[in-house]
């Protein structure tokens, strides 16, 4: 039975329409995956190789096991963002005559075929073999594997149980937060090191491998508690009912401003209220760390200032970069209807300048912080955030209009590409790459700085020439606007 | 209020609207019917500009609608759930379609008043987003948010679809009251032979795009449009 329902998910992935739609998507889809795939077990072969390098003469197990529970860490703030509930699909079942509890042991298994459940593996069990099974022989390194299995077992099962639990009651969402923050800043502050404890524990179960049940219980014992929850659980209203109440905001601020602030506050709440754009919020946030691979003392001098260009681009116009794809698209929903109201193009289209300004702004102020680490960052990010603001949010709006591809908000989000096609390839390019057509030949020949004063001022040109773009970017809309409109209404 | 010249829309050498001529005054209730795939859906969106003609024109007020964004004033459209915006909850939406009217948050509640009854108890206050409401309840929002617009033209398709039969029988009676109140010129289709006839002063007949009767409603209409649909 469960094989079947398994057999169905499989095809209601693949049939899906926006699935059959598109091979080339797949393909370049499928290619992506296999790429990270094979670069995670590339790092995982490359593991013994590094440590000996940077570690030399030292015991590099024992470095390597005080990594283990940062990536368990790690690993359960990527599930809480990324992992979602295989909830809903279990609807059409619940009237028919299958035992509740197969249906909750599909919803478990289920939830196991997730990216984050393969990373692990290819991540740890290379150097198992490579070095745990030399130094400590084939039941420690047996021991270590199934360590890793069930650990990922138990934090696969805790956080879909947290996760349900936070749909329940919000505080279990601050608890979680809580308990993350204060494991960070104690290990920070070396008051508790999880490091130590991650080496010591591994070390002991790689010397007595019997030890392992205890990883095992932990992760039969989440299984378990998942199980539980959900079989006295799974009433359709339930899942619904226990939402709470929805209530209506007004956001005072932005009325007065009038139509444009109208138009913004819906925008906020359609990024607030629905998976796959609350998503995209979530993933700007955790991008604005970006800058911090880049930002090295190395790269801080002058030669290596082209990165600066597309770090500063890249963290400044992360929201237009990221929501910018689907710009009207995310509207198509009701598309029709905003088009035969009382909203005057420009403003439309007014109103997604406001918005970009405001969040582009919000998020230059936000990243100033990296100003901490040099001011040179602090005047690349300037000029970064004048071009995103000035020449990105124009273009953005210029490529919404050859966007005919509807969105279902009502879908979630990981892996969902949906309403993507061609423009939404060129799209990144086009915001990340055209500033460097004016930066490239000034920092070459002349020096990076006047590129990036360059870049800058341009934006800022280009942003007190707002008002002639508008203009034009309605007359681009109204060529394409019924292409847009009859593409939307197909979904 | 209403001109249509000559339009001709056809979707892969189908056509499906074909008016060679069609006046609309102001202050008329117009009920179109015909079976499905008959382009009453289509006409209205080309009323609403939300689709190229391939051919015509059509003028509201004077004003080519294709072109002048006057219309939008004045008209107010329920088509489908595509016209609701649907993570809003019905008062944020009430409140939004009022704010494009310069109609106060104070003057909304006012307005809604009146539809308390039409509510039913279930819309105002739900603690839901549009989206979680019944496919009859989102109707109802629609057409309030129609109503609240205080359009001089309300175009509605299959208002009385999804209705409850109570609903239906006080949306007649609200449509029948508009005219005389405000001068409004309303468009609806339907279905329902019985309840246009009742409500609408003239009907359009439409068949594969072109209409073929153009009737002003009297005592021997509802007959004659059941002989033609009778097969």
């Amino acid at each position: 039975m469960i094989l079947t329902l398994l057999s169905h998910q499989w095809k209601s992935f693949w049939r899906s329409r926006n699935a059959g739609r598109s091979l080339a998507i797949q393909i370049v889809l499928g290619l992506i995956i296999a790429y990270l795939l094979a670069s995670i077990l590339t790092i995982g072969f490359t593991f013994p190789h590094m440590l000996h390098k940077f570690y030399p003469g030292q015991d590099i197990v024992r470095i390597f096991c005080s990594f283990i529970f940062y990536y368990y860490s790690f690993d359960v703030v990527l599930r809480f963002t990324l992992q979602e509930l295989p909830v809903l699909s279990t609807q059409p079942y619940l009237g028919q005559n299958i035992p509740k509890r197969k249906l909750v042991a599909f919803l478990n298994i289920r939830s196991l075929f997730h990216f984050l459940n393969l990373v692990p593996l290819f991540l740890f069990l290379p150097f198992a073999f490579m070095e745990m099974a030399h130094a400590y022989g084939a039941a420690g390194a047996a021991g270590f594997i199934a360590t890793i299995i069930f650990l990922t077992i138990f934090n696969n099962f805790l956080i879909l149980y947290i996760k349900r639990r936070t749909i329940v009651s919000s505080w279990w969402l601050v608890g979680f937060f809580a308990a993350i923050m204060a494991f960070i800043v104690l290990d920070y502050f070396h008051i508790i090191s999880l490091g130590k404890w991650s080496s010591a524990s591994f070390i002991r179960l790689l010397s007595a491998p019997s030890l392992v049940l205890i990883p095992v219980a932990l992760g039969l014992a989440a299984w378990f508690n998942n199980y539980r929850f959900l079989l006295g659980n799974l009433y359709l209203d339930e899942g619904i009912a226990a939402e709470k109440e929805k209530t209506s905001r007004e956001y005072t601020w932005l009325e007065q401003m009038g139509l444009s602030g109208e138009l913004i506050a819906l925008d906020i709440k359609l990024i607030l209220r629905n998976k796959r754009p609350k998503y995209i919020l979530r993933l700007s946030a955790l991008f604005m760390a970006y800058g911090l691979i880049f930002y090295t003392k190395d790269n801080l001098k002058e030669p290596h200032m082209y990165i600066f260009l597309f770090t500063g681009i890249f963290v400044t116009g992360i929201f237009i970069i990221n929501y910018g794809q689907f710009l009207f698209a995310w509207h198509s929903n009701y598309f029709d209807g905003l088009m035969s109201s009382n909203i005057s193009l420009p403003a439309w289209i007014r109103s997604k300048f406001m918005l970009y300004t405001a969040v582009s702004t919000i998020i230059f102020i936000i990243t100033s912080f990296y100003g901490l680490i040099s001011w040179k960052l602090l005047v690349t990010h300037l000029a970064a955030w004048l071009y995103n603001i000035g020449i990105n949010s124009v273009i953005s709006v210029y490529l919404a209009t050859y966007n005919y591809k509807a969105i279902d908000l009502s879908k979630s989000a990981t892996f969902n590409y949906q309403g993507t096609g061609a423009v939404q390839w060129v799209y990144s390019f086009a915001l990340i790459l055209a500033p460097y057509v004016f930066f490239y030949p000034l920092a070459r020949f002349v020096d990076p700085w006047v590129g990036f004063a360059a870049v800058g001022g341009l934006g800022l040109i280009s942003l007190l020439l707002q008002n002639w773009w508008v203009d034009i970017l309605v007359r681009e809309f109204r060529k394409r606007k019924y292409l847009v409109l009859a593409g939307f209404r197909e979904k | 209020m209403l001109s249509i010249i000559d339009t001709v829309k056809s979707y892969n050498g189908n056509i499906v609207v074909n008016i060679p001529q069609l006046d609309i005054p102001t202050g008329e209730i117009i009920g179109l019917v015909g079976n499905n795939g008959a382009g009453k859906t289509t006409l209205f969106r080309l009323l609403l500009d939300l689709i190229r003609a391939d051919k015509g024109e059509i003028l509201s007020k004077e004003k080519n609608v294709a072109v002048s964004e006057d219309w939008k004033g004045y008209t107010a459209a329920y088509l489908d759930e595509g016209f609701l915006i649907n993570y809003l909850t019905p008062e944020e939406y009430f409140y939004f379609i009022g704010k494009l009217h310069q109609r106060s948050k104070a003057d909304v509640d006012e307005f809604l008043q009146n539809f308390e009854a039409f509510f039913d108890g279930s819309i105002l206050n739900s603690g839901k987003y549009i989206r979680d409401l019944s496919k009859g309840n989102q109707f109802k929002v629609g057409i309030a948010a129609c109503l609240l617009q205080q359009p001089e033209l309300l175009t509605l398709d299959e208002p009385f679809a999804n209705l409850d039969p109570s609903s239906q029988l006080r949306l007649i009676r609200m449509l029948k009251e508009l005219p005389a109140q405000q001068r409004v010129t309303v468009l609806i289709s339907s279905h329902d032979l019985n309840h246009v006839t009742e409500v609408c002063h003239r009907i359009l007949l439409m068949e594969k795009g072109r209409i073929i009767k153009d009737i002003d409603t009297t005592a021997d209409t509802l007959q004659e449009l059941e002989s033609y649909f009778e097969v």
